[in-house]
């Protein structure tokens, strides 16, 4: 009964047009960067890059480079407005037009229906993550060959410039399991819209309370200042995805980063489920 | 069927429900009466387990809302005014979502509620396309569908044109004559409630002021129609004799608890007023609403008689 209702509220989210909103700005935004690297002299700084420490930028100015350097703005910026729209639209949106309360008038306990709720909306970040890193090699293959990755060094997390080499199979390896970590950080930003969702408030509130309080993590995390506690904020552990391009990738650390977000996802979830349970769900 | 006891519902510091006591048996036609605001739909969401109560028990179909609510519902159907669905959807994938919420349905059942409420060849259509009366009819087919023994009935007729308002009604009859369901009827549409129910509940400011059947209602404050030749003072003297309690202004009177016409016209005949003309009112159910609705909550209070 459980995978029926899940079914369901499957139908419910892939039924409105605008779930698919982030599908179809991915198509478009991955389009033109690859157009833009394909077209232009976008890839000399890569090139330079490449051959100012010796190797053969032939080998890594490839789909793989180019796919990976086009999801980076995208992940920042897009996808957890995307996820967070979802997330914050889950409960609220129903509870705005009215279903909610048809919903309610069944014998259905509240913890089971965020349960349904959650998981579809899990669900629909792990396919757009997914999706965002099939169409970015897909678009990619189109214009430049296949091969060796080259990854930039984020910030904070490697030499500051540098940049990590890997071979074709490695390479593909890597950009895979970068986009299934990228999955939790989806999930996570769902799980936060979610969380404000279930509060009495409008849609929209909810996602944008979501994304404040992504943004203000995000501009306390860059305070120099206050680096040495860079693992106190959520988007430091949102950006592990990002850890997989390190060589050697640290382990460890992408492992505790993704106990703390499991952590998180429980305490977003069980906030918005204790907020639900005790509202009044009236016209 | 339903059985609130001393329920309270404060929202911050206004009291939307003091108080509540209500019994609707089983296989009753229930009237639950009272203008917007009165606290009727905050008592029907206590019902259904969607509005916490503050203090009470709340008790559907035997089960305890609070501690039992999937019990408790189990068997209960229904609408709410307006109703909502997801509009970019079937009518057949909305009542597949909402009967999975209570329990597994068949397409054959869904099929047969479907030709129930008269929606046969339109429920592929995507609600969107639905006109109010269509929506109407699916809010009752997704009430159905769980064969229910209760259903409840949040003000069903709202926003339906007068067509719409009579099928609505004939169906509550066929719904009560044909498969025996208990209903409550939320409504503050007097005409609607006499027509279709035989005992009501009457909320003004979220207490309950009266509770009977409609007979009692009618009983409850007769007015007859006295011409005299100086009524101003013959209804004087019919007071100070205790054979009134109240005057209209268009020449009615309410007449005391055991008094009879024909008392009054021997009184104002031995007092000397020529009696021109006197009748009885056929009480109307308005009538009685609108005399709880103008008196004071406290004495409102003492109309209220359990059943």
């Amino acid at each position: 009964m459980f995978l029926i209702q899940l079914k369901h509220e499957l139908w419910k989210l892939f039924g409105k047009k605008r779930t698919f909103i982030g599908f179809g700005v991915f198509l478009l935004a991955q389009n033109v960067v690859v157009l833009m690297f394909r077209f232009s002299k976008a890839s000399t700084g890569i090139r330079r890059a490449l051959e100012g420490g010796g190797y053969p930028a032939a080998d890594f100015i490839t789909a793989e480079t180019i796919a990976t350097i086009v999801v980076i703005p995208i992940a920042y910026l897009l996808l957890p407005l995307y996820v967070a729209l979802v997330g914050g639209d889950l409960v609220a949106k129903e509870a705005e037009d009215g279903t909610l309360r048809m919903i309610l008038a069944r014998p259905v306990s509240r913890l089971r229906l965020l349960s349904l709720k959650w998981l579809a909306g899990s669900l629909f970040a792990l396919l757009l993550s997914v999706c965002l890193g099939v169409f970015g090699l897909a678009f990619a293959s189109l214009w430049f060959p296949q091969g060796g990755l080259f990854a930039t060094q984020i910030d904070g997390e490697g030499p500051r410039g540098g940049f990590s080499l890997f071979g074709a199979s490695e390479g593909l390896w890597r950009y895979t399991l970068a986009h299934l970590l990228l999955a939790t950080k989806a999930v996570s930003v769902m799980g936060l819209g979610f969380m404000f969702s279930c509060f009495n408030m409008k849609p929209a509130a909810a996602t944008i309370l979501a994304l404040s309080v992504l943004f203000a993590n995000g501009i306390l995390m860059n305070i120099p200042w206050f680096a040495d506690y860079k693992g106190w904020f959520i988007t430091h552990h949102l950006n592990l995805w990002q850890w997989v391009f390190l060589q050697p990738a640290p382990t460890s650390r992408i492992i505790g980063s993704l106990c703390l977000l499991a952590g998180f996802n429980v305490t977003f979830f069980s906030i918005g489920a204790a907020a639900f349970q005790a509202r009044d769900i009236k016209s | 069927m339903i059985q609130l006891a001393q329920v309270q519902k404060r929202f911050g510091a206004r009291l939307a429900v003091d108080a509540l006591d209500l019994h609707v048996p089983r296989g009753a036609v229930f009237g639950l009466l009272g203008h917007n605001g009165a606290g009727k739909s905050t008592a029907i969401g206590m019902l259904l387990g969607q509005v916490w109560p503050t203090a009470g028990d709340v008790k559907v179909c035997g089960h305890d809302v609070l501690r039992d609510r999937a019990k408790a519902l189990a068997k209960v159907g229904a609408i709410f005014e307006a109703p909502v669905f997801h509009d970019y959807l079937s009518g057949r994938t909305n009542l597949e979502i909402l009967s999975s919420y209570t329990a597994p349905t068949s397409p054959a059942r869904i099929r047969e509620v479907v030709a129930w409420v008269g929606l046969t060849g339109r429920e592929g259509s995507k609600v969107r396309t639905y006109s109010h009366g269509m929506r109407a009819r699916l809010a009752l087919a997704q009430a159905l569908l769980p064969g229910p023994d209760l259903l409840i009935l949040d003000e069903p007729t709202n926003g339906l044109d007068p067509e719409g308002i009579h099928e609505m009604r004939e169906t509550i009859r066929r719904l009560h004559a044909e498969l025996g369901l208990t209903i409550l009827l939320s409504s503050h549409l007097l005409s609607e409630v006499e027509q279709l129910c035989s005992r009501i509940a009457v909320m003004n400011q979220g207490k309950k002021v009266f509770d009977g059947t409609l007979a009692e209602a009618r009983r409850a404050q007769s007015w007859v129609r006295l011409r005299t030749s100086d009524l101003g003072a013959a209804v004087a003297e019919l007071r100070a004799a205790k054979l009134v309690v109240a005057e209209r202004d268009d020449g009615a009177i309410a007449l005391a608890e055991g008094a009879a016409t024909s008392e009054v016209v021997r009184r104002l005949v031995e007092l000397g007023f020529p009696v021109h003309e006197i009748a009885t009112e056929k009480p109307t159910l308005e009538d009685f609403y609108l005399s709880l609705m103008r008196q004071e909550t406290p004495d409102a209070g003492r109309r209220t008689a359990d059943a």
